[in-house]
């Protein structure tokens, strides 16, 4: 009988709380999906860097089990709030309280096994979806199959299990502390509206929006208000979670505030009925509140963060390989001849070109660069802020190599050739430089600084070219100089090889030409964890940050893949932990007021009775709704905003993407609003439906 | 005035084909301008759909229910909503305040939805709490109040905007003899002080003492009607009792 007890309950359960149910049922979609990303054999066979891919998976499957916890245990006690007369009944009808405590975890296990199955057929559609847009990612085309791993179903067992243990491991003491009369009665009781030191708590509220401002003047002229150490940093974390809190506290004193203070808006129409129903259901719900914020605002960094490496993938990632075959070589002997061959064996070269890189043995680009450029910050200057020489002379970070890198303009126009742009012509006596135009941007022309001597004296500058030149170490790191091929003195400082090649390169045509593993190139950037090579630094990799490729062999048909994959590493998870904190957040939002229409239906009953037609109240609950949803999404919103648009600042900057700032903060928030309204909608057609009963 | 209210051949049936339920059967009575009537009956005998139907709540089957000229009867949904704005005060057994609003700002949201400016709110709202006896807890929640104050507030928030009448069903159901005696002189104040036509439903004996006319309904029929005609309360009390014990509770057989 018990059983068939908890299957109807369940049954109304589901009902009552749709949009939990469906919110379990999509959650378990996400983790069966992003689950068969890690355990794809097909992945796996694909790409080398699966481990990262499921590092970041599992990372972000460990904070959505506890989020998703959270929602159980907090629907979990809602429930047995709202039931807590039916518990009662049963109590007086004898059943003990082990025995119902019993019943409802097996109605809360049926519930959650129910979403769990219908989770796991959507799950697989989510699955096709998302492997679709993984491959089209990875360039390779994707067959529709069903894969059904067993592991992968397990790993989402266990997370979705985890889950549930984590929720109602308290469950059972809850229903020892509950008495009869206390069950009976805790149905018909209203929430109490304790309204003490509201002056007082009001301030709060602008203390929180100036906090705040604070905040964000902080991060984007940090350097006006003072640098950031790990007090400063640790202390706005802090004011950062107090302000999330105690901003709600503030904002509802402020409205009973304003009410007491008889302004002039409570004595327009329903405004007086709002007003109060927003602040005193804010007042009781602060904490909730503030955690449904911080999910808000967690989603949309995460989705922001995803945007921009989602852009950098698009835009930056041809124009970092624009050629076919790229390969270094320390040895400025070397032929490239095992190389060709390699190459040749696997694919029809349409032109290979090997040529050098050189030098004159003075560092005046990569000084200036070093000393001027943001992304080395005070790191080679003194504290007076002159060139500091002896760390320029101990530094070891790759980013140029120890000497100014030059190409001679036979080389520069062949290979500009090769990639189909313009010729360049200079004159015996002139000079121009190739650069990343991130880093001519960042700081514009510093010609005048630079002196290149030529045969017959200094060299003129003639300009600057900007167009994507494969400069993280092959064809010099951010820069190369380029010159006459008899303009001055140079010799050689690495060899390069350039590869055209006729449709697409195969795979693993990258991994073959490392195989041949040549220990006399000299490369400073393949001896990592190994005795320092001899010979000349000529390696480097440029001053690119956040995302760096460099590597002796450049295949861009293997290489864009793989980073593709790689930065889909951290695109994926950020958009599995954004879409499950918005759905959980929304959840709570929802299953809140759509309790209370149904608690509380009779105050729309009373509006009808004053007068208000279905209309007025019909309106009545949109703008109540309304206010109540835009809260939390507008306050994530604008700390998200500050964050967001600090971070992709940051993010243009280093990588050199040309993004508007405002755009990946944007589409996230569209995103965000398109789920939002899914919820709203939903919400507000039962919101209605359960009032118009009281009418 | 004759006819102020008049309420013609009403019927409310529920139910279709075989099980069709007369809740109300061609009823037919007025009520005058200052009237306090009170309705009594036995559970089931149709007095509560009787005052949902003149409260504009729920439409008749059949029958004219005339406020003045105005035929509610024929009124549109919205139509409905304004007349019920305009000239409809209700008080019900669970007092239906607003939790959420203090006691004053409860009446106040009533005037607010009739669009009145500040200063008359306030005016209005302040004397009518101070008659009342409710001026002391206007900051006060519903749940920091007695029952009684409660009841109070309600009666303040359905007659702050003078309506035509006062629909009163079971209002003293939930208070101790004490709140409810307050609040029956505070009724019969009311109708002596500001004029206030009172519709009132109820099946406690003492609570309809204060009524100047009584109907009595017994399976959706008006079969009996008591007038007080300037007769003390007691004397009217002893009479509508006389009513009951004939019936022994269930007002049937009366004769």
């Amino acid at each position: 009988m018990l059983g068939k007890l908890a299957v109807r309950n369940v049954k109304r359960s589901a009902r009552d709380y749709l949009v939990y149910v469906i919110t379990m049922t999509f959650v378990t979609a996400l983790m069966f999906a992003f689950n068969s990303i890690i355990f794809s054999q097909d992945i796996r066979m694909r790409v080398d860097q699966v481990g990262i891919m499921a590092a970041l998976v599992g990372l972000a499957t460990f904070f959505i089990v506890i989020i998703v916890a959270w929602l159980i245990n907090y629907m979990v006690r809602f429930m047995l709030e709202k039931r807590s007369r039916e518990f009662g009944t049963y109590l007086l009808l004898g059943m003990k309280k082990k025995e119902i405590s019993r019943l409802y975890l097996r109605e809360n296990m049926l519930m959650g096994a129910g979403a769990f199955g219908f989770g796991l057929l959507f799950g697989v559609l989510l699955q096709q979806i998302l492997m679709a847009v993984l491959y089209t990612m990875i360039q390779t085309d994707y067959q529709l199959r069903l894969e059904f791993n067993g592991w992968c179903i397990l790993t989402t067992a266990g997370c979705y299990g985890g889950c549930y243990l984590l929720a109602l491991f308290r469950c059972k003491s809850r229903f020892k502390r509950m008495n009869i009369c206390d069950l009976m009665s805790a149905g018909s009781k209203n929430e109490e509206i304790h309204e003490s030191h509201e002056r007082v708590k009001r301030w709060l509220l602008p203390v929180s929006l100036g906090f705040l401002l604070l905040f964000g003047l902080r991060l984007f002229y940090g350097g006006l208000l003072g640098g950031w150490d790990g007090g400063t940093v640790l202390a706005f974390i802090v004011g950062l979670v107090l302000t999330v809190y105690l901003f709600y506290t503030g904002l509802s004193s402020s409205i009973v505030c304003y009410i007491r203070g008889e302004g002039e808006g409570i004595y327009r129409g329903q405004n007086l009925f709002l007003l109060r129903q927003l602040s005193s259901k804010i007042k009781t719900m602060r904490f909730t509140m503030g955690t449904i914020t911080a999910l808000f605002m967690l989603a949309f960094l995460g989705c922001t963060v995803a945007m921009m490496f989602s852009d950098y993938q698009n835009k930056v990632l041809k124009e970092k390989f624009p050629f076919d075959v790229q390969v270094y070589s320390g040895n400025v002997e070397d032929d490239f001849q095992r190389e060709l061959a390699v190459i040749e064996e696997e694919a029809v070269v349409k032109e290979a070109y090997p040529y050098q890189i050189y030098t004159n043995g003075t560092a005046q680009v990569n000084e200036w660069l070093y000393t001027h450029l943001r992304e080395f910050g005070s790191m080679y200057l003194t504290p007076e802020g002159e060139p500091d020489a002896r760390a320029l002379e101990e530094r070891d970070d790759g980013c140029y190599c120890e000497f100014d890198t030059y190409m001679k303009l036979s080389d520069y126009n062949h290979l500009r050739e090769m990639l189909g742009y313009g010729m360049v012509s200079l004159r015996e006596n002139e000079y121009a430089i190739h650069i990343k135009s991130r880093v001519l941007g960042e700081k514009g022309d510093f010609s005048e600084h630079l002196n290149v001597e030529g045969w017959e004296g200094q060299l003129k500058f003639s300009g600057y070219h900007t167009e994507p030149f494969s400069q993280d170490g092959h064809n010099g790191g951010d820069y190369v100089i380029v010159v006459s091929d008899s303009a001055c003195e140079l010799t050689p400082y690495y060899a390069e090889l350039a590869v055209d090649i006729r449709g697409k390169a195969p795979e693993g045509l990258g991994d073959r030409l490392d195989d041949l593993d040549k220990k006399d190139v000299f490369s400073h950037l393949d001896w990592e964890g190994e005795e320092e090579p001899p010979g000349a630094n000529n390696s480097c990799c440029g001053s690119d940050a956040i995302i760096t490729y460099a590597a002796v062999n450049l295949v861009r048909d293997n290489v864009i893949p793989e980073v593709k994959y790689m930065l889909s590493s951290i695109v994926f998870p950020c958009f599995y932990i954004g879409l499950v904190f918005v759905c959980v957040a929304l959840t709570v939002l929802s299953v809140q007021q759509l309790s209370d229409s149904a608690k509380y239906r009779f105050r729309y009953g009373v509006l009808s009775k004053m007068g208000l037609s279905r209309l007025e109240v019909a309106g009545v609950i949109r703008r109540q709704l309304i206010a109540y949803y835009l809260c939390p999404a507008l306050f994530a919103a604008v700390i998200a905003g500050i964050i967001g648009l600090f971070v992709s600042r940051k993010f243009i900057f280093y990588t050199g993407v040309e993004t508007e700032v405002f755009q990946y903060f944007g589409i996230s928030f569209l995103l965000f609003s398109g789920i939002y309204l899914v919820y709203f909608l939903t919400t507000y057609v039962q919101f209605r439906q359960n009032a118009e009963r009281g009418i | 005035m004759n006819g102020y209210i008049r309420i013609c051949d009403v019927e409310k049936y529920y139910g279709n084909g075989a099980n069709i339920t007369k809740a109300v059967d061609r009823v037919s009575f007025d009520v005058d301008r200052g009237e306090f009537v009170g309705v009594m009956g036995a559970s089931g005998s149709g007095k509560t759909t009787l005052l949902n139907m003149l409260s504009t709540i729920d439409r008749v089957t059949a029958g004219h229910i005339f406020y003045g000229d105005t035929d509610i009867t024929e009124l549109s949904e919205d139509g409905l909503s304004e007349f019920r704005k305009r000239n409809l005060g209700f008080v019900f057994q669970d007092y239906n305040l607003l939790d959420t609003l203090t006691i004053e700002e409860n009446i106040v949201l009533a005037m607010t939805l009739h669009r009145k400016d500040k200063a008359e709110i306030r005016e209005r709202c302040g004397a009518m709490m101070k008659m009342l006896g409710i001026a002391d807890i206007g900051g006060k929640f519903p749940y920091q109040v007695s029952g009684g104050q409660k009841q109070r507030c309600a009666c303040a928030r359905a007659l702050i905007n003078q309506p035509k009448l006062l629909l009163a069903d079971e209002p003293t159901g939930a208070l101790d003899s004490k709140a409810a005696q307050t609040l029956l002189e505070t009724f019969t104040r009311m109708n002596a002080e500001l004029g206030a036509t009172i519709f009132m439903v109820t099946h406690d004996a003492f609570s309809a003492s204060y009524c100047s006319r009584i109907l009595f309904l017994k399976d959706g029929k008006i079969f009996h009607e008591l007038i007080r005609a300037g007769r003390e309360r007691r004397v009217f009390l002893n009479e509508i009792l006389d009513v009951l014990s004939l019936t022994g509770g269930e007002l049937s057989d009366v004769r």
